[in-house]
């Protein structure tokens, strides 16, 4: 769970060059652990983001408003996923 | 002429185009589905994930004018299980997938709901059974030389245990180090979530950085200035002994090598000594008088250079 990517790995599974990555830190959109490198959240995390501004068409400006409703959502789920263990 | 073997399911009926489509209405109607489908939008609907998939493999056959033609012409190799859509085949998830159980950004969130799921969930909520520990984040400070030379600390967790932070040379303010399993317990079969140590460089009085350099302002005096001299100067790790040259000027930049940071591994930083000449506070009147014999004997224009230019003082 916790393996840690370098940009070049990065790359090398997604084809989503180091130059976009560091513009995703930039931006607060991604904020990794340790410098240099990414961990799996950040990695699936700067996949989407790519996907949402390539292939969806979404606006930058958009991209900050959409991880953050995303994360408030993912966030009631695990929640209550939380809560259905325990009622089980 | 589209090929329709069973296992190649027409990509231009799976996005809703004829084959006389033009690239931007395929692309456009890629897009409609996607914003559909995308399993991120969709967490754990297996459906849109599977239709995800399929138009994704569907645009990366005709996506673009020249995979387009191959495609027309029969020319394709049936990528299974590769471009956007199949990622998590290869062991890759997707985003909401590494937040099921919690992740880092969804972490500011915590305790958002806590009223909401309460009365959904009533007294039961406090009884938890198997899930993961949540993540704590620690602000640490640490001087300057810390952050320059690397330091070992201790920090005491909210659990009382101790934890050595080893911090490596070369840190800036808001570096995080990750601890992990030291977080809070999980419950039942959930293991412990990670600590994370978010660290902040206090600001030295004496020490500048730019990248691995460091850089200080060594006020000297005039007659030091003039005459040269060695001086006594700090280093990150203790002083050494700087010779000032002589006629130095106001702004020069010395270099003290190897003074800067040093990484494992990689080229080492310096220092650098910038000279700042200080005037005499209290001048006599002999002073005076040497200095104004000598400047007629030796008369020198400092702002030569601003002769003729136009913007110069003449």
């Amino acid at each position: 769970m916790n393996k840690l990517y370098t940009f070049v790995e990065v790359t090398e599974i997604t084809g989503i060059e180091s130059s976009t990555i560091e513009l995703f830190i930039h931006q607060n959109w991604i904020s990794p652990v340790e410098k240099n490198s990414l961990d799996e959240e950040d990695l699936a995390r700067v996949q989407l983001i790519e996907e949402l501004r390539s292939r969806i068409g979404t606006n930058d400006e958009a991209i900050p408003i959409i991880l953050h409703l995303l994360d408030q959502v993912y966030h009631l789920r695990s929640q209550i996923r939380r809560q259905q263990c325990s009622l089980n | 002429m589209t090929p329709s073997a069973a296992s190649n399911p027409n990509p231009y009926k799976i996005l809703g185009v004829s084959t006389s489509s033009t690239q931007d209405a395929i692309k456009g109607a890629y897009r409609d589905l996607a914003k559909k489908y995308h399993p991120d939008l969709n967490p754990g609907n297996k459906e849109a994930e599977a239709k995800f998939k399929e138009i994704s493999s569907a645009y990366e056959l005709i996506g673009t004018a020249d995979s387009r033609s191959k495609f027309d012409r029969g020319e394709f190799e049936a990528k299974q299980n590769q471009g956007y859509g199949a990622r998590n085949t290869q062991g890759n998830p997707y985003y909401y997938q590494t937040q099921e159980d919690g992740g880092r950004y969804n972490y500011s969130f915590e305790g958002m709901d806590d009223e909401l799921l309460n009365s959904i969930f009533g007294r039961a909520r406090t009884k938890r059974s198997d899930f993961p520990g949540q993540d704590v984040l620690y602000q640490m400070d640490i001087d300057f030389k810390d952050a320059v030379l690397g330091a070992e600390r201790e920090i005491q967790l909210e659990s009382g245990k101790r934890l050595r932070v080893k911090i490596p040379p070369g840190v800036d303010s808001g570096t995080k180090l990750r601890f992990g399993g030291q977080g809070h317990p999980g419950a039942g079969k959930g293991g412990p979530g990670n600590a994370y140590v978010q660290l902040n460089v206090r600001r030295s009085s004496i020490f500048s950085r730019d990248g691995d350099n460091l850089e200080i302002e060594l006020p000297i005096s005039l007659s030091e200035a003039l005459l040269g001299a060695d001086i006594k100067v700090p280093t990150i790790d203790g002083s050494v002994l700087l010779h000032i040259p002589e006629g130095v000027g106001s702004g020069t930049r010395l270099r003290v090598k190897g003074k800067g940071i040093q990484r494992k591994g990689k080229t080492s930083g310096d220092q650098f000594v910038r000279i700042k000449i200080v005037t005499p506070k209290s001048v006599d009147s002999d002073f005076k008088a040497a200095v104004k014999s000598w400047s007629e004997r030796y008369a020198e224009n400092p702002r030569e250079a601003w002769i003729g230019n136009e913007e110069g003082v003449r």
